[in-house]
């Protein structure tokens, strides 16, 4: 960690938060149960462990500098990230659509309602882990 | 493919300068003064001028373009 700038080390604290939270629910099955408050809940739980994350690494850090190569580093994580998102939601969309056609599921307001929210929720997932990835392999591969 | 090249390492072992230091002179974290240091990050002209500025010399003594040199 030594090595680590401070915004190197609020990406690994971000990632590990992520996957903390995340991991469980997609897969330990608590998506299943397609819950408004499943989602409410995990949501809680990433601001409450990303506050905890990055208080204790801005507090173990001294130089917390954020400069020009940072900007540019995080201008790319976010490209990462968005071509991630565009390219699920048609993914995504183009899933809905097809399980709604094959039959998979009623359509009835509140039943697609939740497996929307499911789906939209998985891609804002995907593409924040994608957008703190890409930018902890931009710090590494520039080092 | 054209890229930078750099002394800033000769440059800080003349006056006896730590990688931090000079970040500290010009604003960037220690990993990003070692980024431009090892030519795999080419920074900003204000950096540049900056990085000229603390070491008191022109910027062609510290930075030299070279075409087709690959980065």
């Amino acid at each position: 960690m030594g090595s680590l700038s401070y915004q190197e080390r609020t990406l690994w604290g971000s990632l590990v938060a992520e996957l903390v939270v995340y991991l469980p629910y997609f897969f330990l099955n608590l998506h299943r149960a397609n819950s408004v408050n499943k989602v409410a809940g995990t949501i809680f739980a990433i601001i409450v462990l990303q506050i905890i994350v990055q208080s204790i690494i801005a507090a173990a850090t001294r130089h917390r500098i954020t400069d020009e190569r940072d900007k540019i580093i995080q201008l790319r994580g976010y490209r990462a990230g968005y071509l991630t998102w565009v390219t699920l939601m048609v993914v995504g969309l183009a899933m809905l659509w097809f399980h709604s056609m094959a039959g998979d599921f009623p359509i009835h307001a509140g039943f697609v309602g939740l497996h929307f929210l499911n789906v939209f929720f998985g891609m804002l997932v995907i593409s924040d882990i994608v957008k703190t990835v890409a930018q902890i392999v931009a710090y590494r591969r520039d080092s | 493919m054209p890229g930078l090249r750099n002394t800033i390492r000769e440059l800080r072992a003349d006056q006896n300068m730590t990688q931090q230091e000079l970040a500290d002179a010009i604003g960037v974290t220690r990993q990003t003064v070692i980024a431009i240091e090892l030519d795999k990050y080419s920074p900003s002209l204000e950096t540049a001028f900056k990085i000229a500025q603390v070491f008191r010399v022109p910027l062609e003594q510290v930075f030299q373009y070279e075409a087709g040199r690959k980065k």
